[in-house]
């Protein structure tokens, strides 16, 4: 409001202001500022810092605080007004102890007629008894005797259930040394037994049995095995810790290796159903011969390896698809397909041989590294029959370059299945032909251990073979 | 300018089946100034051009060249309408250039270049040693216009020899379309061989799957059915 009436030059009244004064003090405060506003802002100074100078009156600010008001402070808090209370040195009776015995603490006079409060938590177990007859009708037992079975009860009683304490104490010049867990089955089969047939709740310990339904039962055999487990694990030596450890990297690595396949797999996929795309187009200049009868079974294989791309999920078929892959990848991808020439206007040579975007950068890279090594410019002068030329050297190279990676596949394929006819049949192999293998030797050999791999995995072996 | 025939607005249509080749040359030269020049720490000076490859006066169908230099240099978007095409200019770095010829005729699409200037001699010398103590990098292109307009060929037509200085290239094109159509063949015919020989490598390498296949298949009758999965335990 006042900034818009000041934009507009237009004189303010005063009573407009808001400070701190007029909200606190409402109404009386607008008299007393109403002279004060007389004061033109000076031509060029900035509103913001006429507004800083003058906002009040014109007076300077004051070199001391003159803000005695009481509206920010609060009323005194009123301590220490009454007397304390007394506090007594008194002798005190814990009701939890047996033997009466007495203690002296400070308390309050008022408190004076409680009990000791800290006598609550003396909780006492209720461990269940049972008659002689009871135990001859129901308890007896091949391993243990009456005798023992009472003293195990009687220390559970004194050491409420702490089985540690009881095994620690158990009287072994009576009786034979029995675990903790001996001990604890003991006990709970016993309750167990009574909390089924005291069905009356007769006396304190077997209402708590039966209170509840139910009844807690001890896996004796359970506990020893996972101490023994535990025990084990506490007990390696640094030599087993550093194996585990090293195994433990070992299977990541694998399986890293087994998704790196897979990856590669899919890649191959791809590769193939390019292919497939384009081959109605290059099909009357695929480079391969006998096309005719290849059509009806690139359908079947099409049908397949729709069946095949399903089961993929399940990873187990994924051993079987690059011998397929293989297949069609041969017959029916054929180099680079350079765009045909435009139709009319002003072009320039060189344009004739860029490749096409549907080359991939991994495939460019591996050309021009081939041209390279023959010693040829990768942009060469553009002349009509070298522009020609090139982009069918080109194509051709693509082409090489595919069919070793085919080559490659193959050979890896033949690995995997001379090892599973290794396996099928120790103690006998197949033959690889030496000339397969050379072409893998120069450059793109496969690791040995991703070979190993494929063979160690159960999807190796295939029903579908 | 004036026209010297009336072709229309669609410049008389284009004619089917024809098809002119203007081959062409562009580049540049630099000179080194043999040491950084104080007030603007400028090294070189350099050309960038665009000349016939034969001797032929290009304005009869190129309307204008269009250069276009580095952001760095003022009015960068240099335009020559005459020949020669050339452009001369200080600096201490390399760039690329874009080259765009315009035609006379307003149908015809202008076509673009692109030039690396090349300021400093790389370490493997590329067939065009310095003359002098000049260092040229130029490259031979051919504008192809494929069914160009009756106007278009009028004016490409009739193209007049240079009669004023004639362009000398420090570059023996002749040579080197010779010696890289030669090679290109020669590697042709070296990846063809090779690719039969991968074919019937491949052929051999399927043909031995299928054998491992069925030698599989027999052990495995042999094991029994049901008990393939047991194998490998």
């Amino acid at each position: 409001m006042a900034d818009i009436l000041d934009i507009l030059d237009i004189e303010q009244p005063g009573a407009s202001e808001i400070t701190r004064e007029s909200i606190i003090h409402g109404d009386k405060a607008k008299k007393k500022y109403v002279t004060t506003k007389a004061v033109r802002r000076p031509e060029g100074m900035h509103r913001e810092v006429f507004a800083l100078l003058y906002n009040d009156n014109k007076d300077l600010p004051p070199l001391l605080p003159t803000d005695t008001g009481k509206a920010y402070k609060q009323t005194k808090a009123r301590l220490g007004m009454r007397k304390v209370r007394k506090w007594v040195w008194a002798p005190f009776t814990n009701p939890a102890r047996k033997d009466n015995a007495v203690f002296h603490h400070w308390k309050r006079v008022t408190d004076e007629a409680k009990e000791y409060p800290f006598a609550q938590f003396n909780k006492q177990v209720s461990i269940p008894s049972y008659s002689e007859s009871e135990y001859n009708q129901y308890l007896k037992s091949e391993d243990w005797s009456q005798a023992e079975s009472d003293h195990l009860m009687d220390l559970c009683q004194r050491f409420d259930l702490r089985f540690i304490v009881i095994h620690d104490r158990w009287d072994r010049a009576a009786f034979r040394d029995r675990s903790v867990e001996d001990l604890k089955e003991r006990y709970y089969n016993i309750c167990a037994i009574l909390s089924k047939v005291k069905t009356n709740p007769w006396s304190n310990t077997v209402t708590m049995v039966n209170g509840e339904k139910r009844v807690y039962h001890y896996d004796a055999e359970h506990e020893r095995k996972r101490k023994e487990q535990l025990k084990r694990l506490f007990d390696r030596t640094q030599e087993q810790i550093d194996e585990e450890q090293m195994l433990l990297a070992e299977l990541k690595k694998i399986e890293a290796r087994k998704r790196e396949r897979e990856r590669k797999t899919q890649d191959l996929q791809k590769l193939i159903s390019r292919a497939d795309s384009g081959n109605g187009v290059a099909n009357s200049q695929a480079s391969i011969a006998n096309d005719g009868p290849n059509t009806p079974t690139s359908a079947v294989s099409n049908i397949a390896r729709r069946h095949d791309r399903k089961l993929h999920k399940k990873k187990l078929t994924s051993q079987q698809r690059p011998i397929r892959a293989v297949e069609a990848v041969t017959v029916e991808w054929s180099g680079i397909k350079f765009p045909e020439a435009r139709g009319t206007g002003v072009w320039l040579r060189s344009q004739r041989m860029k490749l096409p975007p549907g080359v991939g950068q991994r495939k460019t890279k591996a050309i021009e590294q081939e041209l390279r090594l023959m010693n040829i410019d990768i942009a060469p002068t553009p002349t009509e029959a070298i522009c020609k030329h090139f982009n069918e050297l080109r194509s051709d190279l693509a082409l090489a370059l595919d069919l070793k990676n085919a080559l490659a596949s193959c050979e890896f394929e033949l690995q995997a299945l001379r090892h599973q006819y290794e396996a099928l049949n120790p103690g006998k192999t197949l033959n690889i032909p030496a000339s397969i293998c050379n072409s893998t030797a120069d450059g793109e050999a496969k690791p040995v251990g991703e070979i190993i791999d494929v063979v160690g995995s159960p999807s190796a072996l295939n029903s579908t073979i | 300018m004036s026209l010297p025939t009336d072709f229309g607005p669609d410049s008389g249509g284009r004619i089917k089946g024809l098809v002119i080749v203007k081959p062409i040359v562009y580049g540049n030269v630099a000179r080194y100034f043999g040491k950084k020049r104080e007030e603007d720490g400028h090294t070189h000076q350099w050309s960038v051009y665009v000349k016939p490859y034969s001797n032929e006066d290009m304005s009869a169908y190129v309307k204008k060249i269009h250069f276009k230099l580095h952001e760095s240099y003022a009015n960068p978007n240099r335009i020559v309408t005459k020949p020669p095409y050339e452009l001369t200019e200080t600096g201490w770095g390399e760039f690329e250039i874009v080259i765009k010829i315009y035609f006379h005729d307003p149908n015809e699409r202008p076509v673009t270049l692109y030039h690396i200037l090349k300021l400093f001699q790389s370490p493997v010398s590329e067939g065009t040693p310095p003359v002098g103590r000049a260092l040229v990098s130029e490259s031979y292109e051919e504008i192809v216009f494929q069914e160009p307009t009756q106007l278009m060929q009028h004016l490409l037509n009739s193209v007049k020899p240079i009669t004023n200085g004639q362009w000398m290239h420090d570059t023996n094109f002749e040579d080197k379309k010779e010696k890289t159509l030669e090679r290109i063949i020669l590697a042709q015919g070296k990846v063809q061989n090779e690719i039969s020989e991968l074919k019937e490598k491949l052929q051999l390498a399927k043909d031995t799957i299928t054998k491992f296949k069925e030698e599989i298949a027999k052990a495995q009758n042999n094991l029994g059915f049901g008990c393939n999965s047991k194998v490998y335990q």
